[in-house]
C-alpha cells in the first residue's frame, strides 16, 4: 500500500495558471491525446463505404468541383495563374480545409465531449489538442495528392518544401487558439459554430483559394494582404512549389498572429475554465 | 500510525456549490443580444451545496442519502473534480474512479477492447496496460463474446457491467460510486458488492449515494444525511438511516 504521502493530490484551492497548467495537462495526457487522435482518424469514417479514404477524397473532391467550376467552365482569367492551375487551386483548398475544418472540429470538440467531461475529470483543454492535432494529421495525408500533382504537372518539388513544417505548424497554432476560443463561447451558445462556419467562409473568400491574386485590383492589395490568412497561404505555396520564400514581412506576419492567436485563446480558455465546467 | 498515515483521503471543508439559474437562459448568441437590449438578464443563484465539510479515511465507506435535490450528486461530482466548488476547499488524495453514470466515457462506434482501452486511458491508466488486461476486464463482466462488438448495440446493463469492470481494475485509491449497487442482476450485484468490499479491504476509500436505504446499512461505515444542499445529520449508519425514515412520518 503507497503511504498517503506519497498519493497524488487534487486540491481544489490551487490556483491555474493560464497557459502553464494548460502545457502540463498536453504534456501529462499526452498518451490520451495519442489516443484521441487515433479514434478520430479511425472513427470519423468507419460507418461510410468508403472509410479513411474519405479523409483525402473529401478534400480532392471539393479541389475537383472548384477545377471544374472556375478552371473548365469559367475559364480564363481563373487559370491566368503562374503555375499550373490544379496545382494552384489543390494548394489552396488543402490548407484552407485544414483552416476551416480543424479550427470547426477544435470548437465543437469541448460541447462535443460533454458526455465526458461532466462525469470523468480530464482537463477539457485536452480534447481541443487532439482534435486539432487529428486535423493536422488529414491535412498531413492531404499532401501525397498535392506532391503527386506537383510531379504530374512537371513543377517537381522544390527543396524549400521541407520548410512547410513553418507554415504548417503556425496554422496548427491558429487553429488550436482560434478554435479553444471558439469553444469556450460555444457551450453558453449554441449558435456561435453556425456564426463561426460563416465567418469561416467569409474568410476563404477573401483568400486567393481559387482566384489569381491579379484578381485584386492594384489600390486594394495592401488591404487585402491585411488578412492575415493571405500570408499563411502564400508563405505554403511559396515554399512548397514555387521553390521560394517570398517576403520576409509575410513570415513575421504569420509566426506573429499565429503566437498571438494561440496565447489569447488558451488565456481565454483558461480563464473561463469555472464557469464552462458548470455550464457542461 | 504516522501524521501522513491518518491524513484522510477525502477532505471537503466548508464547501458551497451555486449554480447559475438564468430563468430564461439565452441558448444563442441573438437571444442573447435580445436580452441585453431589453435588459433581462437573470442571473439567479441556486445553491446546490450550502457549506458542507466531511472527511472519509482510507478504508472507509461513507453513503450520503437524501431525497432528490439534496445535493448528493453535486457533492459527488465535486469530489471527483468534475465540478470546481464555489467556495470552500476540497482535497483528494490518490486515484479516484469515478463511477456516476457508468458508460459515461464509452465510444459507441468503438468495441468493447477499444473502449476499455479509452475509457482506462481517461482514468489515467497507460493504453498499453489496459490492452493487456482488456481480455480479463471482459471476461470479469461476463462480456467475453461480445468483445468485438460496437458499443452501440449493448444494452445498458451491459454498458454499466463493462463501465464498473474497467472503473474497479483502475485500483483506486477513492471510488466515487452513486448509485451502482443496482447495476445488471443479481449475481452480477453480488460480484460488484463483492469486489467493492475487496477494494475496501484493500484501503480504498468509498463515497457512495443510494436510495436502497438496506443496501446503506449494509456497506456504511457513516452515513450522511443531505437535505437542501446541508448536512442534516451525520454518524451511524443505524442512526442516520433510521431518523431519515422517520422525517417522512
Amino acid at each position: 500500500m503507497t503511504a498517503v504521502a506519497d498519493l497524488p493530490v487534487y486540491d481544489s484551492s490551487q490556483p491555474r495558471t493560464p497557459l502553464v497548467t494548460e502545457l502540463q495537462n498536453f504534456w501529462r495526457y499526452r498518451r490520451l491525446i495519442r489516443l484521441l487522435v487515433a479514434r478520430d482518424l479511425t472513427t470519423r469514417y468507419k460507418r461510410s463505404v468508403l472509410g479513411v479514404w474519405w479523409t483525402l477524397l473529401n478534400p480532392l473532391l471539393t479541389a475537383a468541383v472548384m477545377y471544374l467550376v472556375f478552371g473548365v467552365a469559367i475559364g480564363g482569367r481563373f487559370g491566368e495563374t503562374d503555375e499550373p492551375y490544379v496545382v494552384y487551386l489543390l494548394a489552396g483548398v488543402l490548407f484552407m480545409v485544414f483552416f476551416g475544418q480543424g479550427m470547426l472540429s477544435t470548437a465543437s470538440s469541448i460541447a462535443g465531449a460533454k458526455a465526458i467531461l461532466s462525469k470523468v475529470y480530464v482537463p477539457a483543454e485536452v480534447f481541443a489538442f487532439a482534435t486539432a492535432v487529428a486535423a493536422l494529421a488529414n491535412f498531413g495525408f492531404s499532401l501525397f495528392p498535392l506532391l503527386l500533382a506537383q510531379l504530374l504537372t512537371g513543377i517537381g518539388v522544390p527543396w524549400t518544401a521541407v520548410f512547410v513544417v513553418v507554415p504548417v505548424l503556425a496554422m496548427l497554432a491558429l487553429v488550436i487558439g482560434s478554435g479553444m476560443m471558439i469553444a469556450a463561447a460555444a457551450v453558453y451558445f449554441y449558435d456561435v459554430l453556425d456564426l463561426t462556419r460563416v465567418f469561416v467562409q467569409l474568410l476563404q473568400y477573401l483568400t486567393p483559394v481559387f482566384y489569381p491574386l491579379s484578381f485584386i485590383p492594384a489600390e486594394w492589395l495592401g488591404l487585402y494582404k491585411t488578412n492575415p490568412l493571405f500570408s499563411y497561404l502564400d508563405n505554403f505555396r511559396n515554399v512548397m512549389y514555387r521553390g521560394e520564400f517570398g517576403p520576409a514581412w509575410q513570415w513575421w506576419y504569420m509566426v506573429i498572429t499565429a503566437v498571438l492567436v494561440l496565447m489569447i485563446g488558451v488565456w481565454a480558455f483558461s480563464k473561463s475554465w469555472r464557469t464552462l465546467a458548470m455550464q457542461l | 500510525m504516522t501524521t501522513a498515515e491518518s491524513q484522510p483521503l477525502i477532505e471537503v471543508d466548508n464547501v458551497s456549490l451555486a449554480y447559475t439559474l438564468n430563468r430564461d437562459r439565452a441558448g444563442t448568441v441573438k437571444e442573447f443580444a435580445f436580452q441585453l437590449l431589453k435588459r433581462q438578464i437573470t442571473a439567479e443563484k441556486f445553491l446546490a451545496v450550502d457549506d458542507v465539510s466531511f472527511r472519509v479515511n482510507r478504508g472507509e465507506t461513507v453513503a450520503m442519502i437524501g431525497r432528490n435535490g439534496a445535493g448528493k450528486t453535486t457533492i459527488m461530482k465535486v469530489v471527483a473534480r468534475v465540478l470546481p466548488p464555489t467556495d470552500g476547499r476540497v482535497v483528494v488524495r490518490g486515484v479516484v474512479a469515478p463511477m456516476i453514470a457508468l458508460g459515461a466515457g464509452f465510444n459507441n462506434e468503438l468495441n468493447a477492447i477499444e473502449n476499455i482501452v479509452l475509457f482506462g486511458t481517461l482514468l489515467g491508466r497507460d493504453p498499453d496496460d489496459m490492452l493487456d488486461r482488456a481480455h480479463d476486464i471482459g471476461e470479469w463482466a461476463e462480456l467475453t463474446d461480445f468483445m468485438d462488438v460496437p458499443i452501440r448495440s449493448y444494452s445498458s446493463g451491459m454498458m454499466a457491467r463493462l463501465g464498473f469492470a474497467v472503473a474497479a481494475d483502475v485500483d483506486p485509491d477513492v471510488m466515487v460510486v452513486d448509485e451502482v449497487l443496482s447495476v445488471g442482476d443479481e449475481s452480477f450485484q453480488r460480484k460488484s458488492f463483492e469486489k467493492m468490499q475487496s477494494l475496501m479491504a484493500g484501503g480504498t476509500a468509498v463515497l457512495l449515494v443510494s436510495h436502497v436505504l438496506d443496501k446503506v446499512l449494509e456497506v456504511a461505515d457513516r452515513v450522511i444525511w443531505l437535505q437542501k444542499g446541508r448536512i442534516q445529520m451525520e454518524g451511524d449508519p443505524e442512526e442516520v438511516v433510521e431518523a431519515y425514515r422517520e422525517s417522512f412520518g
